[in-house]
């Protein structure tokens, strides 16, 4: 780095300019946007961090490096990027300043200072992916459907699990479902998007930065729980709505019939996954015994509802 | 037709929310089927269609560089099949299952085209031009128009040939396969969650 690669005023931290931490939290939700094989998230990161380096680096030269740097490959959980996003910040403010109170923006000491400021990028950014996937993909996403369901089942809408029944529900109810889980996934989405960016720049530099911010282990053993508890609730849910629509319509045997058929789905879709085959497996072999048994076979029209 | 085009550009919209923009579960299929059925005065079936593909669809998480198959689209083609072309919303669920699932391959595509902009980009700002904005914003555009576009060629593409051809003969198995779709995602929730249990976190 040579002598003209100087810094704003250090002390105009982005404590002092909320505006510019603001304007860091509205482009983290552009993260992932121009995702590239190459380098991932790269071009949504520097989107993100741009205010905080235009902030910092008033000399055009020096700016210029510091988003080329951060042009190189980044990868993490979209909601977690603002830890990384908040300790690069604050790695970038205390990368600058000593160079330039003590005139040593030279030499080899800027490029160590620069290497482990990527190393801390990228190994925070993969600390984060982890746990940001096992949180909000693994977890809250599916429990915002369990959700969903229980609300429509809760408002009497019945449709989804019979798709040959009818039902009427008023759209208030039907939209109901999807929305409350969106409200309380969004809203935790957007806590954390917020938080990790003042957690990531009031502890920037550290190699373990914001990992303590929540028990996650807690946080994600708590929610495989809630999850799991909310799946056999469903399931029963669903077994017993099954027996009830039928009593009285169909005979003992076309009931034990229907429940033999949806226990043997279980058994396919448990087979499907145990030799390593998607859900597109189980799918393909249920519409091709369907098409065999009826189409082909012409056995007559049956369905579980 | 116009209906048909109009659903798929809002479908492209609501997809820029998937992957490129907020993530706040607008392009879910269980909140994108009602809200497109809505529109298209079919809200029930939206609901059902939506919520079922959504659970069939739980077994992928987009981890890493993982290209999903795409739920919207899935969603928004099946409603489609079943208002434009007039399909049993069995058998429409059945080629949005289909779609989804191709459209893989064009989010794929996507990625890498857009890898050659890292170069472009650099070039630019080694020039003095830092303007990273600008690419988002057309990577948003693009994702949005492809989307949309795909949504309704591939509609199209179930519209013309069901115009003349009625396969009844299928529906009877696409009615019973259909019937067992919930039973199979309430099965992925399950073993979603049991796994994660017995993993312990």
């Amino acid at each position: 780095m040579s002598d003209e690669v100087e810094n704003k005023n250090s002390s105009s931290t982005l404590y002092s300019l909320p505006s510019t931490l603001l304007s860091m939290f509205l482009r983290s939700f552009f993260i992932q946007a121009g995702w590239n094989y190459e380098r991932s998230q790269n071009l949504g990161f520097v989107f993100s961090l741009l205010p905080a380096l235009k902030n910092i680096y008033v000399h055009p030269e020096a700016l210029k490096r510091a988003v080329l740097r951060h042009l190189e490959v980044f990868n993490t959980q979209p909601y977690m990027a603002g830890f990384v996003i908040g300790n690069v910040a604050r790695m970038e403010e205390g990368l600058a300043p000593p160079f330039f109170q003590k005139g040593q923006s030279t030499g080899e000491n800027s490029e160590a200072l620069e290497k482990n400021m990527q190393g801390i990028k990228q190994a925070l950014a993969s600390s984060f992916a982890s746990i940001g996937d096992r949180v909000f993909w693994g977890r809250l996403k599916p429990l915002t459907t369990q959700l969903c369901i229980v609300i429509w089942l809760g408002a009497g809408f019945y449709g989804w699990l019979f798709t040959g029944a009818g039902s009427e529900v008023p759209a208030a109810g039907l939209f109901a479902g999807p929305v409350s889980g969106m409200a309380v996934y969004g809203a935790f989405a957007v806590y954390l998007r917020w938080q990790g960016l003042k957690k990531g720049y009031a502890c920037g530099g550290g190699a373990n930065c914001g990992l303590d911010a929540m028990d996650w282990r807690k946080l994600i053993r708590r929610l495989s729980l809630a999850g799991f508890a909310l799946s056999i609730v469903i399931t029963l849910a669903a077994f017993a709505l099954l027996i009830e629509f039928n009593r009285g319509l169909v005979s003992k045997s076309d009931l034990a019939l229907k429940i033999g058929l949806v226990l043997s789905v279980l058994v396919v879709h448990r087979l499907a996954r145990k030799f390593g085959r998607s859900i597109f497996f189980a799918i393909g072999l249920i519409l091709a015994a369907s098409i065999i048994l009826f189409s082909v076979l012409k056995l007559p029209g049956f369905n579980i509802l | 037709m116009l209906n048909a085009l109009i659903t798929s550009m809002f479908a492209g919209l609501l997809e820029l929310d998937n992957v490129q923009a907020g993530q706040f579960l607008l392009s879910r299929p269980a909140f994108a089927g009602p809200l497109l059925g809505w529109l298209s005065g079919c809200p029930l079936e939206g609901a059902r269609i939506g919520l079922l593909i959504e659970l069939v669809y739980m077994d992928f998480i987009p981890v890493g560089g993982v290209v999903p198959p795409n739920g919207l689209v899935a969603a928004a083609t099946a409603l489609l099949a079943l208002t434009w072309a007039g399909l049993p919303e069995s058998l429409a669920f059945f080629i949005g299952v289909f779609a989804g699932f191709l459209y893989g391959g064009v989010e794929y595509r996507l990625r890498t085209a857009r890898s050659g902009w890292n170069t472009k980009i650099e070039a630019e700002v080694k020039d003095g031009t830092i303007n990273i904005g600008r690419w988002l914003a057309g990577s948003l555009l693009l994702e949005s128009a492809v989307t949309g576009a795909y949504i309704f060629f591939f509609s199209a593409l179930v519209f013309i040939p069901a115009v003349f051809v009625k396969p009844a003969g299928i529906y009877t198995a696409t009615n019973f396969a259909y019937s067992l779709m919930p039973w199979l995602g309430l099965s992925g929730l399950y073993f979603r969650f049991r796994t994660q249990v017995g993993k312990k976190g």
